[in-house]
């Protein structure tokens, strides 16, 4: 297959964003065109994908190492594009938010596609360049106060981490003389403080990205301040191309020097499990409740990072599905109860239940996934993490996921209880949009269907992560 | 050697001119030598090509756009610094910047990296050389960036769009 036909998913994404920025410019009615060429471009982004990741290739390897297309990235492919889908859908004929809010989307979906077919370290920069730039326009495109206040915050803190992620791969390709994750493996048989040093500022890079611990502190406000669906966008496509690019980096270009990153991230991963789902326990604001639990999910993300082995990268690829899924859901009912509002909070669920039975149900079975309850998709991942955890000998992180699922169960069930309380009759009743539902019902399928028949999408995962054996 | 010592300490002064300057003017001429320095050290590195269009892009391009928002927005405004509000942060943050730095600065003087001494191509640095390299094996990376610029533009747009007045004026969804 030719290197056009690999990378046919990014060309058709990138088409249509010029597609999309012609038609705002040329045709009336401009946001709703929009909305369907970005519709349309993520939808034939995804079948392409598809239909590449269907005839089962061997990696192929263009630009001089810089592209690596296997069935890795095409899976992330496929990741990242339900969650621009979703974004666009939850986004539909918004008008608040604009009419480059599709072509945005898009962009910031493309950044994320090159996350996960990154093969060295400019490709891995300039993915995260991509993913980022029209994230910090998008979350302060609503003009709200909370809105600039979220998206300045993004963009100084963004950058702050770009720099030190740049400064990072500087030390490595000092220390290792290339930049291809390929050769990293067979230079790094020297160990020299200068890769530590490379090694470690380019980590803390990425996980401020995936809003690991100690580099978690702008995610509750900028989710809060962002529009919803852009922090849909956040909060389930930037943790895949994050963590996409950490699996590939570490499992790919360090695998044999396990014991470098290997005990940090453990400590990390546990830290964050705890500290993301103690944080989450008490807050009111859904928006915020839910950026709490991204930081929890990264810290569960990581402990198939942390395991490096094949069954912690299998269980982590699995993961992002289900969490995907709850967030989609999560976000799609915060949208339809928000109505023109901005912010929702618990109590503006009081009486969902009697009022809205359905949306109610599918909440419940949403927030049940990310608490991780049987019969769920969220279940199913932490149990592969679990298992992860345990075949790697780990038990500290096996400790740490159990003890940061309870302390999500309390976060999870508040919103829940809150449904079945008499509520304030006089608001109105949260109106189904057709998008909305869409989504909703998307997500509610896809949550209970992995919950209940996981293997073809466990088969799915299997045949893609076995990218770092194939050196 | 020597030449490296002096133009790093230029460049070092330079950038603790632009973040200790009380007036903003002072700042963006404390960038200028930064930037004149670095474009020095380029050509040092026999990045003949990157030096020029450090000079011409930042020291002429965008420190005139520095100077002319400098002169729109603080003309005639107090001199003043607000008031902290951060406690002592400022100070453990410069702390831990200058630890930081130090630990780097030994590391890279105690253990240079052995792995860079393949030599560098007899076009590097030049037009050239970079115009075989964007336009050549690289060209997808050039896209990348072309498609970051793209949105940077859409994004002048959102960002400058007129502020709605209130929110009860706010067209809400357009399909129900």
């Amino acid at each position: 297959m030719s290197s056009f036909h690999l990378m046919l998913p990014e060309y058709l994404v990138v088409g249509f964003v010029l597609l999309a920025l012609l038609g705002n410019m040329l045709v009336g009615n401009r946001l709703r065109l929009a909305s369907w060429l970005g519709l349309i471009g993520l939808l034939s982004s995804f079948v392409a994908s598809a239909s590449i990741w269907s005839k089962s290739l061997q990696p192929q390897v263009m630009v001089s190492g810089g592209i690596v297309v296997d069935n890795y990235s095409l899976l992330v492919n496929l990741f990242v594009l339900l969650a621009g889908i979703g974004a666009i859908l939850l986004g539909w004929g918004e008008r608040r938010w604009g009419q480059e809010f599709p072509v945005l989307t898009m962009i910031s979906v493309l950044g994320m596609m090159i996350l996960g077919m990154a093969g060295n370290t400019i490709v891995l920069f300039l993915g995260i360049e991509v993913l980022s730039l029209p994230l910090y326009i998008l979350a302060a495109s609503e003009h709200t106060a909370a809105g600039g206040e979220a998206g300045l915050k993004y963009l100084l803190l963004g950058a702050f981490s770009s720099g030190i992620l740049l400064f990072g791969l500087a030390l490595l390709y000092g220390a290792l003389g290339s930049l291809s994750f390929i050769h990293f493996a067979s230079l790094t048989n020297t160990t020299s403080p200068l890769l530590w040093a490379g090694l470690t500022l380019t980590l803390a890079g990425i996980f401020f990205k995936l809003g690991i611990v100690p580099f978690h502190m702008w995610v509750p406000d900028v989710y809060e301040g962002s529009p919803s669906a852009v922090t849909q966008l956040m909060a389930f496509g930037t943790k895949v191309g994050a963590a996409a690019i950490l699996l590939r980096f570490l499992d790919f270009g360090f695998y044999l020097t396990p014991q470098w990153w290997g005990p940090a991230l453990g400590y990390l991963a546990v830290l964050t499990m705890i500290v993301g789902n103690l944080l989450a326990l008490p807050q009111t604001d859904l928006k915020r409740l839910l950026g709490y639990s991204g930081i929890g999910h990264a810290g569960f993300l990581l402990v198939g990072v942390a395991t490096h082995n094949l069954d912690g990268a299998r269980a982590m690829l699995f993961y992002l599905l289900p969490y995907g899924f709850a967030v989609l859901g999560a976000f799609a009912v915060l949208i339809l109860v928000a109505g023109n509002q901005d912010t929702v909070t618990i109590s503006d669920l009081k009486g969902l239940a009697s009022r809205r039975p359905l949306m109610a149900a599918f909440f419940i079975i949403v927030m049940l996934s990310f608490a991780g309850i049987p019969l769920t998709g969220g279940f199913v991942g932490k149990f592969y993490l679990l298992q992860a955890a345990l075949f790697a000998n780990q038990p500290g992180l096996a400790i740490g996921l159990v003890v940061g699922t309870l302390l999500g169960l309390g976060a999870y069930l508040r919103p829940v209880q809150a449904l079945f309380s008499v509520g304030d009759e006089s608001r109105a009743v949260p109106a189904w949009t057709l998008s909305g539902a869409v989504v909703l019902i998307v997500a509610v399928i896809g949550t209970i269907g992995l919950g209940v028949y996981p293997t073809p999408v466990v088969h799915l995962v299997n045949l893609s992560a076995n990218f770092f054996w194939l050196h | 050697m020597i030449p490296f010592i002096i133009l790093a300490v230029i460049a070092i002064a330079g950038a603790l001119g632009v973040i200790l300057g009380r007036q903003p003017v002072h700042s963006a001429l404390a960038l200028v030598g930064n930037i004149l320095a670095l474009a020095v050290l380029y050509l040092l590195l026999s990045a003949e090509f990157l030096a020029v269009a450090q000079v011409i892009v930042y020291a002429g391009a965008i420190m005139v756009l520095f100077l002319f928002v400098v002169t729109l927005l603080t003309a005639g405004k107090e001199e003043g610094e607000p008031p902290e509000e951060l406690g002592g942060q400022r100070w453990w943050a410069g702390i831990f910047a200058v630890g930081v730095g130090v630990v780097l600065a030994i590391l890279a003087v105690t253990h240079p990296g052995s792995a860079v001494n393949t030599g560098i191509p007899s076009n590097f640095g030049t037009i050239d050389g970079l115009g075989h390299l964007l336009w050549g094996s690289d060209f997808l990376y050039l896209m990348a960036v072309a498609i970051m610029l793209l949105t940077a533009a859409v994004g002048v747009l959102v960002l400058n769009r007129p502020m709605k007045k209130s929110r009860v004026s706010r067209p809400g969804r357009e399909e129900a």
